[in-house]
């Protein structure tokens, strides 16, 4: 075997690494080496400052306030989206009457399935400008939705309040990430060969004991590998919090690494220190998925 | 400069010898080749035979390439101005390109030392004009300045333009900017919504505190702002009243990043008015959570009585705004007697930049289509085709006026001279949004008071002037 | 499959350690006063989900209609009439048609391309011993972290001096090299949890490592294949940072590089119902995208490969 596997490894992962390499992995690796520079980004004019970059930002409270946000949503965004997800899909896959057994959801499953994944076809700045009408403090239909319940203590301006802000906005994460991971599991529940369900109601597990003692070791490997890339995605978030509140929100307090690296960048013309930045957002993450893949391991279920 | 050049050249062959960067590398290291030198000169630039035609002396054939920022002007008028250099140059081809997102897709060509003629320099993504002056890749348009006007021949260009265009274009001494659009600052109001109640237009601080109170009484707020993006915005009143009562240098002091340059007297006064307004319950509830745009909305809805922004407002709102909403501009009011400036003052700040990058192909060419915009016939079409003042002495004379541009334009005239204007803003943007956005923000929203935004944006200021990393300006 | 009760027992003692909250119901009897609340909670929840996920799309379609004055002093209310000049002015003013065309193709050719070398490479990274494995995986887990618009200045030299600037196959080897780290992510999983006995039987049986590759992994993870290839074609189809730094020429523009020509910003007057009618042109498709491929992915699933 030995000869030949090799090259046929070689032979499958040639052409997709160069193309990664190249396009993707090079300028990264000049990404790099401009953090080490003073580059201002709009001329070919730089010097090489070693670590200084690295130095300064290590005394940066604003960066670290943003990284503090980052970590937050890294935490609150995958355990809700996840849990939603997990449920929707239970229900939706598993959740039919208990005496057929097992497999097929709820009635309207299939309207669900459609149904749930549509949050995540609606453009992020579509969804940004709708949100920000749903948080109006007057005309916003969140308010008006808690004056009609009686909840008036609850009124607040949303968007501008230094405690609610985030939270708003981590709604809005959530609520457009629920649709991919809902489809990922209910695919996954649905590998789940039928007659490991049947065992289990032969000996009279109930729908929850199901869930926790099949379904989750079950796709432990999807649930794991969501939450390292909805982790991923958390770093970045930038598209929504720019169209939501582009300023960093109120006295800064939604303030994100990915658009306080844009504000270095761009507004500030400060292109190494950017990057500077993007490099330690990389190595937090890489640590995090290391800890996170280390700490989560299981053994593999084969089946 | 050349020694950098030569530290990121050994180690971009250290790493493509290392085989890690053979293609991207000889990129950047081209990139670095043709790149290089500050600029501001344009010395190298091609130049054809000055005539009394062509004052400039542009070489007739080279191409233009013009990079416009299509945002909410649009770029027909640019077309026009393009129609308009075919007419003195039919022979150079001219290149058209209308964009939003500038500094994305210019980075790369001022990197690589290959800019565009013209470059249009504005909107959300724009390249950041101090990086630019400091990088030296704008071209000094000084000679456009001292050149004829297309229309007279015995009025140079620099004798057309509208106060204050020259000195918002300049970085250390150059001329390096051409801001085409005439902003002034007002405060804005529905003119029948104030005769309906016989409100008064404010001319002083205490004029406006009792207005307020009487506005309030009726149920409708005295003043709205955006608070998640633009509480910039109310700057223009309470540092407006400032620089009106304590004159022009009160802003120079705050530009010049000179110690305790917030500490001015007049400078508390104002922020402490705007504390006072927040005590007293004059700006709309919920203000702090809204964008600029929704309270805007707001305002035109009759939910507020005044409202602070640029003379683009009156077109921001075109198809939001009640259409018998008569937006009507005043200046902001004086803090009180033997104020520096007259009440008619105004603050007026050019915007939309127009430059010429040092390293372009036809630097000259470049600069005579800017001197083609600043011609009668070019700043009529602009007038015309966005209703806009563009800078330029007496464009909009005889145009249609709009009822808001009306107003605007009778603010400037009865201004005159007296027009003041602040840099901070545009020399050190990353300050003005971080530090005085946020802290309006919070003193608006009541989570500090006056001596505590004096107070934070002070040492800010100060720790600003001594950062290294940004590259600092006078005037 | 002996296998299969031998994973189910080992999984089950191993589970029975966590703590469940409802004890065993007896499976004869109808349901408890517990799950009839159960039933009646979830059931609610659904619903309320999928109004929240519906409401939305619907409201955008419903604003795509308006007028800029009704998008914004009665943004909950429907439109006073249905205006389709916003769509026809959204396809004219943004070149809609022809960026739509462009967009289509590129990002058609990309992942299709991309879920062809995404697949190999997971493959031979859950199912190979070698060395180096654990550095090309985390090297495309890595490419996943880092934001794009760093990457954007140098991109633009290495493709300028491929000469791929304003060309679809440039766009489309950088889409695809862009979206290989997602799909490699994904699809690796996916491959460690398929049974590798199937592969080693044909092995015996005498096919090939590439053989067994194509002719029984790849029909295997159809699936998994056609979600990840759902959402690269998303993701890809809403990029718009990748395609500055390659599309310069009008001619080559794709629809997100359109769209943005719509949206404004402070100062500046958008025509936000034109904006909304631009937003729909774009988004109808991919729903329907969607809502075809979700059957395929019932039927992928229903081929019984894996029972």
């Amino acid at each position: 075997m030995g000869y030949g596997k090799y090259r046929f490894i070689a032979s499958f992962l040639a052409l997709p690494l160069l193309l990664y390499v190249v396009f993707v992995v090079s300028p990264y690796v000049q990404a790099f080496y401009i953090s080490m520079t003073d580059w201002r980004g709009f001329s070919a004019n730089q010097k090489f400052i070693g670590l200084d970059n690295f130095v300064e930002l290590a005394g940066d409270q604003l960066f670290w306030k943003a990284m503090w946000h980052n970590l937050l949503l890294l935490i609150i965004v995958p355990v809700v989206t996840l849990g939603i997800a997990l449920f929707l899909a239970t229900m939706t896959s598993l959740g039919g009457r208990r005496g057929l057994l097992a497999r097929g959801g709820v009635r309207g499953s299939r309207f669900y399935q459609v149904v749930f994944f549509f949050p995540h076809v609606v453009p992020v700045v579509l969804a940004g400008v709708l949100f920000t009408f749903f948080y109006n403090p007057e005309a916003g239909l969140l308010n008006a939705l808690l004056r009609v319940i009686g909840l008036d203590w609850a009124v607040r301006p949303w968007l501008g309040d230094t405690t609610f802000a985030l939270p708003a906005l981590t709604v809005v994460l959530i609520w457009g990430a629920v649709g991919f991971y809902y489809v990922l599991f209910s695919a996954a529940m649905k590998s789940v060969p039928t007659d490991v369900f049947e065992a289990a109601t032969l000996d009279g597990a109930g729908r929850m004991r199901t869930f926790f003692s099949i379904t989750l070791p079950m796709i432990w490997d999807s649930i794991q590998v969501s939450y390292i890339y909805l982790g991923i995605t958390m770093l970045d978030g930038f598209t929504l919090f720019q169209a939501m509140l582009p300023e960093g929100g109120p006295d800064n307090s939604t303030l994100i690494v990915s658009q306080y690296l844009y504000r270095k960048a761009f507004v500030e013309g400060r292109f190494g220190y950017a990057t500077a930045i993007g490099v330690a957002l990389c190595l937090v993450f890489i640590v995090l998925a290391v800890v996170a893949l280390r700490a989560t391991r299981r053994e593999r279920i084969e089946f | 400069m050349t020694s950098s050049g030569l530290d990121r050249r050994q180690f971009l062959q250290r790493l493509a010898a290392a085989g890690l960067l053979a293609v991207p590398g000889a990129g950047l290291l081209s990139a670095c080749a043709t790149g290089g030198g500050g600029g501001g000169g344009g010395t190298t630039a091609a130049q054809g035979e000055k005539t009394a035609t062509n004052p400039l002396g542009v070489p007739a054939d080279l191409g233009l390439e013009v990079v416009i920022f299509k945002g909410g002007y649009g770029d027909d008028y640019a077309k026009a101005h393009e129609a308009l250099y075919t007419k003195s140059f039919p022979n150079a081809k001219i290149t058209h390109l209308a964009t939003t997102q500038i500094a994305q897709e210019m980075q790369p060509r001022f990197v690589g030392g290959n800019p565009p003629d013209v470059l249009d320099d504005a909107g959300a993504q724009k390249i950041d004009y101090a990086t630019l002056a400091a990088e030296g890749q704008c071209a000094d348009l000084t000679p456009l300045l001292d050149a004829p006007s297309v229309d007279d021949p015995n009025v140079k260009v620099r004798d057309t333009l509208l106060p204050g265009v020259i000195e918002q274009g300049t970085y250390d001494g150059k001329f390096l900017m051409l801001n085409y659009v005439y902003a002034g600052y007002p405060m804005w109001y529905s003119k029948p919504l104030f005769e309906k109640n016989g409100w008064q237009v404010p001319t002083t601080l205490d004029q406006m505190m009792a207005l307020c109170e009487t506005i309030k009484a009726t149920g409708i707020s005295p003043w709205a702002y955006g608070g998640t993006n633009a509480a910039d915005y109310i700057f223009d009143l309470s540092l407006g009243m400032a620089i009106k009562q304590g004159g022009p240098d009160v802003a120079k002091k705050i530009d010049n990043l000179e110690p305790d340059a917030w500490k001015q007297d007049t400078v508390v006064a104002g922020v402490k008015a705007l504390e006072e307004m927040v005590r007293k319950g004059y700006f709309m509830p919920g203000s702090e959570g809204l964008k600029h745009t929704e309270a805007q909305t707001a305002w035109v809805q009759g939910k507020a009585a005044f409202y602070v922004s640029g003379s683009w407002l009156e077109n921001e709102m075109k198809g939001i705004a009640p259409d018998d909403f008569t937006m009507t501009a005043a200046p902001v009011p004086v803090l009180g007697p033997g104020s520096a400036l007259p009440v008619e003052a105004v603050h007026t700040q050019p915007t939309e930049a127009f430059l010429v990058p040092a390293k372009a192909k036809n630097v000259y060419g470049g600069m005579e289509y800017l001197r083609i915009m600043l011609s009668k016939a070019g700043a009529a079409q602009f007038a015309e085709l966005t209703a806009s003042v563009p800078g330029v002495k007496g464009a909009t004379e005889g145009a249609k006026k709009t009822p808001g541009l009306e107003s605007m334009s009778a603010v400037l005239d009865k201004a005159g001279s007296n027009v003041f204007s602040w840099k901070i803003n545009t020399w050190y943007v990353n300050f003005w949004k971080s530090v005085l956005q946020a802290q309006l923000g919070n003193l608006l929203a009541g989570r500090i008071d006056a001596n505590g935004f004096i107070t934070t944006v002070q040492a800010e200021a100060d720790k600003l002037a001594k950062d290294p990393n940004v590259p600092k300006y006078t005037r | 499959m002996n296998q299969t009760d031998a994973g189910v027992i080992e999984t089950r003692e191993r589970a029975s350690t966590l703590p469940t909250t409802t004890e065993r119901s007896g499976n004869a009897e109808g349901p408890t006063a517990g799950e009839r609340t159960l039933n009646l909670f979830s059931t609610g929840f659904l619903v309320v989900w999928a109004l929240i996920s519906l409401v939305p799309l619907v409201w955008a379609v419903l604003t795509a209609f308006k007028t800029d004055r009704e998008i914004f002093t009665s943004p909950w209310g429907l439109p006073g009439e249905w205006r389709f000049d916003n769509f026809v002015r959204a396809w004219t003013n943004a070149e809609i048609g022809k960026y739509f065309i462009n967009s289509t193709i590129v990002v058609v050719a990309s992942v299709v391309l991309v879920m062809l070398f995404g697949a190999m490479v997971a493959y031979v990274l859950a199912r190979y011993e070698f060395p180096g494995r654990n550095i090309i995986y985390y090297a495309f887990v890595g490419g996943m972290t880092f934001p794009i618009f760093l990457a954007l200045v140098p991109l633009f030299f290495i493709v300028q001096n491929l000469g791929m600037i304003d060309t679809y196959y440039g766009l489309i080897l950088v889409y695809t090299a862009y979206a290989l780290p997602f799909t490699v992510f994904f699809l690796t999983s996916f491959f460690r949890t398929l049974p590798g006995a199937l592969a080693e039987a044909a092995m015996l049986d005498g096919c090939s490592h590439a053989g067994a590759f194509f002719r029984i992994m790849l029909p295997l993870a159809k699936p998994g294949l056609i979600s990840v290839a759902i959402f690269n074609f998303l993701g890809l189809w809403n990029q718009f940072l990748l395609p500055l730094a390659i599309m310069k020429s009008t001619d080559y523009k794709v629809l997100s590089q359109g769209l943005t020509l719509l949206a404004s910003d402070t100062g500046y007057r958008s025509d936000w119902s034109a904006l909304f009618a631009g937003l729909v042109i774009a988004l109808l498709p991919v729903v329907v995208v969607y809502a075809a491929f979700q059957r395929k992915i019932q039927d992928g699933l229903s081929v019984g490969a894996l029972k």
